[in-house]
């Protein structure tokens, strides 16, 4: 009979065996390890702070598959605007993308097929007076009054109107949906943005828009890959009225050598140099505020990867010193023929002011906070779920963040993990100036990822709050030079104050030694020196010249 | 003429320090280089250096610390101290120089000493300043490497009795020798490196080959084999040498 202990053991292991069972059954990994950087600026792995929820295809949405769809916008209602690129319409063999309209749950509300341009009727003719006159060649007419898209490749909507670059057609169309008799969405036009006539306007450039933003004026700002100087920006009747945000141009060797010829040089002989320009904005996204944040997608260039304008087009990031920051990887990595850095190619400003950059090259989405610190790293290329092929758009809403992956045609909305929400929590908190109040949150974030580079400083500013210098500086130590510096200097102040007695009573005791000793010495060196010569005269007696 | 300059060895670098033009001059007047105090110094310079590295103040440390890594350390002070003696004398031997390997050694050595007293005092300091105050740090660390090259300049130009000019001169040349023996270093390590691959590679070759084999066994028989070669190779050769004077005999007979 087996005893009583025997069978203890035995139902132990079975619960044991049970357990492990269950939990690896329940446990599910992400095709991407969540990572970080640290102080150093090395990679180290981290908590995931997003996870895949899950990935909506076109056939999801009831619209059919999506071909290379190239943007998407979420309104503050919650509609999920894409611009579907390179679909192939059945209504006419010219007609090349859609705008598929779905509401937040992805639920097909409807597609913008065609454009109607019944109300803008004086536009059509003025079209058909510049064609007459000549003004415009006969292929620019047929664009600009297309009644399809040819490749709509960015889309905003303000309210109800909605803005789309439409990139082959050479314009900007705004309008407001509707629905015909057939069923069939189109759009009713309010007003076309096309190719400035302006001087400043170059006439050798082509107008490509491939991105359009509408800011609280209602000025419309159209991104052109073509284009050197900035976004154009159109008022809302579709009047030119200039450039805005063109980047700076990076102070390479190059670029300094041509300057220091440009001082020698004839002007004839300036003229035929190389002009150094800088790089175009490649994509941009508008905050509550107002403020208007560019991405740069070469990469070759490091300044300006992003910015944060004013509306008077001056980059705030520059003042406050972000801009010297390294946004996407730190580390440029050749691997099996490729070189890999990160090539910023969309922004999104979610809420709080979190910054989601879009890597193209890496297929990850780098999440700052409005402070630029680095936040979570997370997605990649690939093609499991949560990876992509090639990165389009990236949204946020509330706490997720929608991925657009163009070769897949398909829409990824990752989650945000508990950990996730600890971090924004603690971050919120600290970017207020709430330290105190930030304390416990950070320490339930470290609790769970002692990598995570920002909880040590948060947590340091808490101390230091609270003049615990000494708790303050460990935490600062290898994780922040200022913060160090502010809490060393309490820790000294403090260090001196209390011991201000003893450091005077050491610093006179050591001088009155110091005295002394040099004064017996003195004393001992001149008789030895005495002794020396008296000795160096009696050998030499006799010998004197 | 100074009366009092019989102290000892330790103490002569601290008097150099103090009296940079007349000091080394005196060393040479009595002949009391060491050898010893100079080698003190420079392993000092090796700790010193590393100590700066490990132990200065978060604040003003800008070393990768988080790996600690000693080899490059032992280049930047005692593989460049040699190399400067070795180049230094390799030259000014070659050009009128008077210094010996010794005497340059250790007047090297001796004109480190503010160097290395800067460093301990802004290991010090750096403990115990803000990035304020920055300006003392940077202060000390100038002024003493000043000094010290003012003293291997002072030191040079007394150990091999040169002008200052070709003093100079002759410093300048010395830094083109070090990188030039640094190549060569580099060239020689890589091609041993080679050769031992070489070998390595003959071994595992062997040890595929036969594999029922014992790993001593093997090296005892590729040992053996090495033998046997350079054994032949050796008889050869003076059978050749024999053949050789033979001929030459039968020349004279002749």
């Amino acid at each position: 009979m087996p005893s009583i202990k025997r069978i203890a053991v035995r139902a132990a292991a079975a619960v044991m065996a049970s357990v492990t069972l269950f939990t690896s059954v329940a446990y599910a990994d992400e095709p991407y390890d969540g990572y970080n950087y640290d102080w150093w600026g090395d990679p180290v792995p981290s908590q995931n702070g997003y996870v895949v929820d899950k990935v909506i295809t076109g056939s999801d949405i009831g619209v059919g598959a999506l071909n290379e769809p190239g943007d998407m916008f979420i309104s503050d209602n919650g509609d999920i605007y894409i611009a579907d690129t390179a679909y192939k319409g059945t209504l006419d063999s010219s007609m090349k993308g859609r705008i598929v309209v779905t509401d937040s749950n992805f639920q097909h509300k409807t597609t913008i097929e065609y454009l109607d341009f019944g109300d803008v009727q004086d536009w059509v003719a003025e079209q058909d007076n510049a064609l007459a006159s000549g003004a415009i060649d006969d292929t620019q007419y047929k664009k600009v009054t297309d009644i399809y898209f040819d490749g709509p490749s960015g889309v905003f909507v303000d309210e109800d109107v909605i803005y789309v670059a439409d990139n082959s057609n050479d314009r900007v169309v705004s309008f407001t949906a509707e629905t015909d008799g057939n069923g069939v969405g189109y759009g009713k036009v309010i007003t076309v943005y096309t190719r400035p006539d302006a001087d400043v306007y170059d006439s050798s450039t082509t107008f490509n828009p491939s991105k359009v933003l509408v800011d609280a004026a209602d000025n419309v700002y159209v991104c052109i890959k073509s284009i050197t100087k900035g976004a154009v920006v159109f008022s809302q009747d579709g009047e030119f009225n200039g450039f805005f945000g063109a980047n700076r141009v990076e102070a390479t060797a190059d670029v300094l050598l041509n300057a220091f010829w440009k001082l020698i040089f004839s002007r004839e002989q300036v003229k035929k140099m190389k002009r150094s320009v800088p790089v175009e904005i490649s994509n941009f996204d508008i905050d509550e505020d107002n403020f208007i944040y560019t991405v740069t997608e070469s990469k070759n260039v490091e300044t300006d990867i992003i910015k944060k304008l004013n509306s008077a087009g001056t980059n705030i990031f520059t003042n406050l010193g972000y801009s010297e920051n390294t946004f996407g990887d730190y580390l440029t990595k050749y691997y099996r023929g490729q070189t890999y850095s990160s090539q910023i190619t969309d922004v999104d400003i979610g809420e709080n002011g979190t910054i989601n950059l879009l890597d193209l090259k890496t297929g990850r989405v780098f999440q700052y906070d409005n402070e630029c610190n680095l936040l979570f790293i997370f997605g990649g290329k690939g093609s499991q779920k949560g990876t992509f092929t090639t990165v389009n758009a990236v949204e946020s809403v509330g706490t997720n963040v929608y991925v657009l992956d163009g070769r897949k045609a398909s829409i990824t909305k990752f989650k945000q993990t508990e950990f996730g929400s600890i971090v924004h929590d603690a971050i919120t908190l600290f970017n207020r100036g709430k330290y105190d109040e930030a304390k416990a949150p950070w320490e339930e974030a470290l609790r769970r990822d002692s990598n995570y580079w920002l909880a040590y400083i948060g947590l340091g500013n808490a101390y230091l709050n609270q003049g615990e210098y000494e708790v303050a500086m460990d935490y600062f130590m290898y994780n922040s030079k200022v913060g160090y510096n502010d809490a060393f200097k309490g820790w000294r102040m403090d260090f001196i104050r209390d011991n201000f007695t003893l450091i005077a009573v050491i610093i006179v005791g050591l001088l009155v030694l110091v005295y002394v000793i040099a004064a017996i010495r003195g004393k001992v060196r001149a008789k030895k020196r005495a002794e020396a010569e008296r000795l160096f005269k009696a050998q030499n007696k006799g010998r004197e010249d | 003429m100074r009366f009092d300059l019989d102290m000892p060895a330790w103490k002569w670098p601290f008097y150099i320090m103090v009296h940079p033009f007349e000091g080394f001059e005196d060393l040479r007047w009595k002949k009391a280089y060491s050898m010893r105090v100079s080698m003190v110094i420079v392993a000092l310079f090796f700790i010193i250096s590393v100590c700066e590295q490990l132990m200065t103040g978060f604040l003003f440390n800008e070393n990768y610390v988080k790996i600690f890594n000693i080899v490059p350390i032992i280049i930047q002070t005692i593989v460049l101290f040699f190399t400067w003696v070795i180049g230094n004398w390799a030259l000014c031997t070659l050009f009128d120089g008077e210094g010996t390997m010794k005497n340059i050694c250790v007047n090297t050595a001796y004109a480190l000493v503010p160097l290395l007293i800067g460093k301990v005092v802004n290991i010090i300091l750096s403990n115990c300043l803000l990035r304020t105050e920055s300006a003392f740090i940077t202060f000390v660390g100038y002024l003493t490497i000043l000094w010290s090259v003012v003293l291997l300049i002072s030191g040079m130009r007394t150990v091999h009795q040169y002008s200052i000019p070709k003093t100079l001169l002759f410093m300048l040349i010395t830094v083109f020798a070090m990188v030039v023996i640094i190549i060569l270093l580099v060239l020689l390590v890589s091609l041993f490196q080679q050769v031992y691959v070489f070998i390595y590679s003959i071994y595992t070759e062997l040890l595929y080959r036969f594999s029922n084999l014992e790993p001593t066994a093997l090296i005892l028989i590729f040992i053996g084999v090495i033998v046997v070669v350079a054994t032949i190779v050796i008889a050869a050769y003076t059978a050749f040498e024999k053949y050789q004077l033979k001929k030459e005999l039968q020349k004279l007979k002749s």
